[in-house]
């Protein structure tokens, strides 16, 4: 009697919290599921299609040009977006820079206004002829072509860039603390022994900053993998021209609100939960390997 | 007290302690803040200048149906949307009266046609001669399956409205014009490089493959058509080829007169109060928002029918719309039907709302009215009611589907296709174009076949 009351009070300490977590996360997951087997017209109305939905996102061209084209600002978030915050991180570790707080500051101060806003502030900045990047342009190099159309022929690449003002300083701020953690020592060791710059930093900050980079990394996906609104307001709720700036994201958005099919929107909501959960299993194993190496 | 003191200092920080004081306020004064209740059979609306007008009409039928109110409520179209398929979907609560416009209402019909939110008016609008009353083409969009479900709000009817003041000072009269072959080839002359930097600064028409406003407004001119008569995708039909590869003539190529301004914004409307276009597409609703929005084109401006695709052609073309509905579990629909026949059938409406925002009324029986023959300062004295309902009963029919947008997209992006395809190619004419234009209709046809095709429910149909 007595090991069953103390079996218990464990999960009447836990009880408030399991109650919210399955309540409002896995109920809904488990509904989401549901929904993904089913066309629905409201709750209503619904006809079980089993995996029908999946079948058909297997061969939904729009579903893959939104895969491809998130694919596209997941690589320039990665091959971009991270070595550029890596590299002011390096450049404000610097001992003896004047004005760190500042820079930090200015480097940082984007990520403190939110994704519509950088969207709202990037809008009339890439528009034709009165946008600030072309009427620049054109007055600097008269033969740049003020109508240069950015959110029409390079969608992505606006995309990536907006993302870039934004999360460069956020990433940053990562990366700093990580420098901050690298052992001075090892350095001066590095540097006695006749390593140069780079050497140092290959062979010693490196890998001293490698967990948090790996972190870092799996973040900068998975937002990627989930950016909405920077397409959704620069984009005015369309996919831009020819599809090309539709995300999995706002495809599925597009699916689940403009279109109304609840079920399609979550059959792609689980493929790219698993999507994910797949990446970071990865990211997991992958660190891992690093790490006993 | 310092018992107390104690107590709260043992168990609470400070910063605890005025989180604790700041959640107990913001409770306090969330319980003692009056609550609006709002009493009336509720109306939802979503364009302000319409919420404006209705105002005095409520208030005045209020007054006289004090044991029958109605309630107006303002939305924004998005939260308008939401809770409204919310309501049909989910059963939440949604208004008695609903005025969404043409692309929302259309969403409500993508169920069964028994789980259709709206109540089918098809019946009343028959026995009480109402389909002879309204303008017959308004009531395309709001049809589904042969069943009625709004009552329209307008006709929304286009013309071409294009800077007088430039055309004029040029020597052009403009009454030569009958064709779009015409309008560009007696116009030409207004583009011209002012700057010397090789670019006109000035284009002919406000029209682009990306931006679907004029696109589409064309589209339906020249008898195209997204969705067939049967509310099946039409995408591929060779009219719509022909749009497309001769839109990128327009758009495209040494002999490009188009030229890219963005609708809404005020860039776009310095733009055009810059000279930068001639000619736009302008829907009566349009020219009223132009007017709030861009007072110095004032004077500037005339309106002319669209020029016709072909000789003898259709000369105008229609975009937007708005309906009135009613919820199909609305407990007061004899009140609400006679608040809105009293609202949508007004003489006194009908005139207030042109003058608030340049829409026409579809009601014919309103079309003599003099207030529609009153000169128009902002287009140059002429009588824009006049030209706008001149052109009202040739508005093209829209075929309702909850796809319509989606297949627009599609459309628009088999134009942005065509351009690339013209521009690698170097092919910028007409004939040479069509045949890559139908094959990418044909591409888009298939693929919006499919898609519509998963929708279990409209396949169910008879």
């Amino acid at each position: 009697m007595k090991a069953t009351r103390l079996n218990l009070a464990p999960w009447l300490f836990l009880a408030p919290f399991l109650g919210i977590f399955c309540l409002f996360t896995v109920w809904p997951l488990l509904r989401s599921f549901i929904l993904a087997l089913q066309q629905t017209y409201g709750p209503g109305t619904t006809e079980w299609v089993g995996l029908h939905n999946f079948r058909y996102l297997l061969t939904d061209p729009l579903f893959w040009t939104a895969a491809a084209n998130t694919g596209r600002f997941t690589l320039g978030s990665l091959f971009v977006q991270l070595p550029i915050a890596l590299g002011l991180a390096l450049l404000l570790n610097r001992p003896g820079l004047r004005g760190r707080g500042f820079f930090r500051l200015t480097f940082f101060a984007p990520s403190l206004v939110g994704l519509p806003f950088v969207a709202m502030l990037f809008a009339p900045i890439l528009e034709k002829r009165t946008g600030l990047i072309n009427a620049t342009l054109h007055r600097l190099f008269p033969i740049w072509d003020p109508e240069f159309a950015w959110m029409q022929e390079y969608v992505m690449s606006s995309l990536i860039l907006a993302a870039l003002w934004m999360y460069a300083g956020f990433n940053m701020v990562y990366f700093l603390a990580a420098l901050q953690n690298v052992s001075k020592d090892l350095i001066e060791a590095a540097e006695i022994d006749g390593a140069n710059a780079w050497q140092r930093f290959r062979h010693v900050t490196l890998p001293e900053i490698a967990p948090i980079a790996g972190f870092v990394t799996l973040l900068s996906v998975i937002g990627s993998f989930q950016m909405f609104e920077l397409s959704y307001i620069l984009l005015n709720n369309t996919a831009g021209p020819e599809n090309r700036g539709l995300t999995i994201m706002m495809y599925l958005y597009q699916s689940g609100f403009v279109v109304g099919d609840l079920g399609y929107a979550s059959a792609i909501g689980w493929v790219l939960a698993l999507t994910l959960m797949g990446i970071a299993l990865f990211q997991r194993w992958a660190a891992r390997r690093y790490e006993e190496r | 007290m310092k018992l107390l003191r104690d107590q709260i200092n043992r168990y609470l920080s400070p910063g605890a302690l005025v989180i604790l004081i700041i959640a107990i306020v913001a409770i306090i004064i969330a319980a003692v803040l009056p609550r609006r209740t709002a009493e009336g059979i509720p109306m939802w609306i979503s364009a302000e200048p319409h919420f404006n007008a209705y105002k005095p009409f409520a208030r005045e039928w209020n007054r006289r149906h004090p044991d029958r109110p109605i309630n107006l409520v303002l939305l924004h179209g998005t939260a308008m949307e939401r809770r409204m398929l919310s309501g049909f979907m989910a059963g939440t609560p949604v208004a008695d009266i609903i005025e969404p416009n043409i692309g929302v209402a259309a969403k409500a019909f993508a169920g069964p046609l028994e789980s259709v939110g709206f109540l089918d008016l098809t019946d009343h609008l028959r026995e009480e001669g109402l389909l002879e009353t309204i303008n017959g083409p308004s009531f395309a969009p709001y049809t589904s399956r042969g069943r009625i479900f709004g009552l329209p709000h307008d006709v929304h009817p286009v013309l071409l409205a294009y800077r007088a003041d430039i055309v004029e000072a040029a020597g052009i009269d403009v009454s030569q014009i009958e064709t779009w072959e015409d309008y560009f080839r007696v116009l030409r002359p207004l583009m011209v490089d002012t700057t010397g930097d090789g670019r006109p600064n000035r284009y002919l028409l406000e029209a682009w493959h990306t931006n679907p406003h004029a696109p589409s407004i064309i589209l339906l001119q020249a008898g195209g058509r997204l969705i067939d008569e049967n509310e099946r995708p039409a995408l591929n039909f060779p009219r719509n080829a022909e749009v497309l590869a001769r839109l990128i003539t327009w758009m495209a190529g040494p002999d490009r007169v188009c030229v890219d301004i963005e609708t809404y914004s005020a860039s776009g409307h310095r733009q055009r109060l810059e000279g930068l276009v001639i000619g736009s597409l302008v829907p009566d609703w349009m020219a009223g928002s132009w007017k709030r929005e861009n007072p110095a084109l004032g004077g500037k401006l005339k309106l002319m029918p669209i020029p016709a695709w072909e000789k003898g052609g259709r000369r105008t073309s229609v975009a937007g719309g708005t309906m009135l509905g009613f919820s199909r579990n609305t407990e007061h629909f004899e009140t609400a039907w006679a608040f809105a026949k009293e609202l949508y059938l007004s003489p006194v409406l009908a005139e207030q709302m042109f003058r608030d925002t340049n829409i026409i009324t579809p009601v014919t029986a309103l079309w003599d009215s003099p207030i529609f023959d009153q000169p128009d300062p902002f287009f140059s004295g002429q009588p824009s009611g006049r030209l706008y309902i001149e052109q009202a009963p040739h508005v093209p029919r829209r075929p309702s589907s909850p796809y319509v947008v989606s297949g627009l997209e599609r459309f628009i992006n088999a134009l942005a296709a065509l351009r690339r395809y013209a521009d690698r190619n170097q092919i910028y004419e007409e004939a040479a174009l069509r045949i890559e234009a139908q094959r990418l209709l044909d591409e888009a046809q298939v693929e919006f076949e499919r898609f519509i095709n998963r929708n279990v429910f409209l396949a169910q149909e008879p």
